[in-house]
């Protein structure tokens, strides 16, 4: 049994699903909810609805201003009115993903089986888990093909994910800063991070909650690691250079001396009011195991048959998803004779251009979608 | 509608896989899209890959120097370079790879060697006759690096094992048939259809 409630917790709707989940490590989630939110309005013919794939960090409030942060949603200036996804013409829907903590079933949330507390009993999931609970959120919204499903970093996993297991339910796919699979280095970056936080004494083996507790040192530093992969040499160095904190001198000690410190550490402690560890540790997970080619291979006829179009987005600076691994994609699907489009915009700002101020990016992704036919 | 397009309209068949390279704001992939060609483009220039876009073309955005590697073998029927191989950087390495991407190319360019152009250099002694492209362009900042003949052209096609299947001379619109080739001295423009065959 399914049914839509408006979302107690936080602005938006709850789809509630008294069903078994069957997941790809084989096990099982028995009862799960999905938290989302939606903008504009969907029309009658249900053909202008798109889905917006959040990344590892993001919930499902990318426009107006957050609930959580109590500032501009995390892509503001790409959907709203006017905006590049213009919520006046398309219907647009973000959920938080399975293993999130901003609503959606994650490991924080209660165990039906035991009526405790997941924690580390909460099955491993995939981004194709993710991408299954999203299309029965579309199913019960009735909308039979996304006009387009839009995501950056994780999100773009997921809409390459979308393209593979469900080519006959998507018109059009933007992946941003995007891979076919999680490279090694990123996975090393990932296990960096998740040892910070299972290393940290409050993290209690995944059960701090139920200890009052929270890996708060643990999550902060592998924010900390995280965050510079976000950036680029350049974006740090023009945002700080060798600039000293509200100090004329070195202190020849290891408290913060440089501004570059003061503010990763600032990043690590604000994520740590916002995010849960957990979800850090299963969200990280369902990337590393991401690797969408065979899937893509294996449905080529019905990716080729739905006319699916595809637009492929890099960033210069970006060398977490370098544009190498964005032409991957590019030459993957062009290998299988689909309608792919590719674009590489120049940003000195690494990463995490897609969330920033990219007028030519803004620009591409706007004519893209002005070119997708209902 | 310009006259090279319009020869590569009747040239190409309908349901063919096409990739213009340097395809500019998309006027040819778009005329080709209408007539059940499936076409790709390959631009450099940002600006012209966001009009494709917003016209619904498929584009590859960057630079054709690099990035040809990047597209897989036999994908294509016919690989189209209007107006472009003189300014890549090397004509015979690109010619190479789209042997490998395509079964057909298509090439039109402007022959550098028409008596026109060559007594105008003469008189001028200045080599900016030869390697114009727009008015403002200068020997030193053209992006026509390659000045071409006919003659010159067809010894590359040779050299690279590309067998000519047929030529125009585009201004006329007027195909060379029997092997002929338009006039090395006369001819303004001519289009090559080259096979890998």
């Amino acid at each position: 049994m399914r049914n839509i409630t408006e979302n107690p917790d936080y602005p938006g709707y709850l789809l509630k699903c008294n069903e078994s989940l069957h997941l790809d490590s084989g096990k099982f989630i028995n009862e799960f909810q999905i938290a989302y939110q939606t903008y504009g309005k969907l029309n009658e013919q249900k053909d202008n609805a798109i889905l917006i794939c959040h990344a590892l960090t993001g919930d499902q409030f990318p426009a107006e201003e957050s609930p959580i942060t109590k500032k501009n949603g995390w892509w503001d200036l790409m959907v709203g009115p006017d905006r590049p996804i213009d919520t006046n013409k398309y219907f647009v829907i973000c959920s938080n993903v399975l293993g999130g903590c901003v609503g959606t079933t994650g490991p924080n949330d209660i165990n039906p089986e035991t009526s405790k507390i997941y924690g580390m009993d909460f099955p491993t999931i995939t981004i194709r888990d993710m991408v299954k609970v999203q299309k029965i959120l579309i199913d019960e919204l009735k909308i039979k093909k996304l006009l387009s499903v839009i995501g950056g970093s994780m999100g773009a996993m997921q809409v390459l994910q979308w393209a593979a297991t469900y080519p006959d339910s998507v018109k059009s796919i933007i992946s941003i800063a995007g891979s076919l699979k999680h490279s090694a280095q990123n996975i090393a970056f990932d296990e960096a991070g998740r040892q910070s936080i299972m290393l940290d004494p409050s993290w209690h083996n995944g059960h701090y909650i139920e200890k009052n507790e929270k890996p708060e040192n643990g999550l902060s530093v592998a924010r900390m690691i995280a965050h510079i992969t976000y950036l680029s040499e350049k974006a740090f160095q023009n945002k700080f250079g060798r600039n000293l904190q509200e100090k004329k001198d070195l202190s020849f000690g290891f408290g913060i001396d440089f501004q570059v410190e003061s503010y990763l550490r600032y990043q690590g402690r604000a994520f740590v009011d916002r995010f849960d560890a957990n979800s850090y540790l299963y969200m990280t997970r369902a990337m590393d195991y991401f690797d969408v080619s065979e899937e893509i291979h294996l449905n080529q006829e019905k990716i080729i048959n739905n006319e699916i179009r595809f637009l492929v987005l890099s960033f210069t600076s970006d060398w977490l998803f370098p544009t190498r691994e964005s032409k991957e994609i590019v030459s993957l699907l062009n290998s299988i004779g689909s309608n792919v489009s590719f674009a590489e915009v120049v940003s000195d700002r690494g990463h995490d251009s897609f969330l920033l101020d990219e007028p030519q990016f803004f620009r591409v992704s706007e004519g893209f979608l002005k070119g997708i036919k209902k | 509608m310009r006259s090279d397009y319009q020869i590569i309209l009747d040239l190409i068949p309908q349901n063919s896989k096409v990739l213009d390279i340097g395809c500019s704001d998309g006027e040819l992939i778009s005329l080709l899209a209408n007539k059940q060609v499936s076409a790709q483009g390959v631009e450099l220039n940002q600006e012209k890959v966001i009009s494709c876009l917003g016209k619904g073309l498929d584009v590859i955005h960057g630079d054709i120097n690099l990035m040809v590697e990047d597209f897989p073998y036999n994908q294509f029927d016919y690989c189209i370079l209007t107006q472009t191989i003189q300014a890549v950087q090397k004509p015979d390495v690109l010619l190479n790879t789209l042997k490998k991407i395509g079964k057909n190319i298509i090439v039109s360019f402007n022959n550098s060697a028409r008596l026109s152009k060559v007594a105008r250099f003469l008189l001028s002694g200045s080599f900016d006759s030869l390697l114009k492209k727009a008015d403002s362009d200068q020997w030193y900042n053209t992006d026509y690096i390659h000045p071409c003949s006919i003659k010159d052209f067809k010894k590359l096609a040779k050299d690279l094992n590309l067998k000519i299947i047929s030529t125009f001379d585009v201004v006329n619109q007027k195909k060379f048939i029997d092997g002929k080739i338009p006039s090395n001295l006369f001819c303004k423009e001519v289009l090559f259809l080259l096979t890998n065959e």
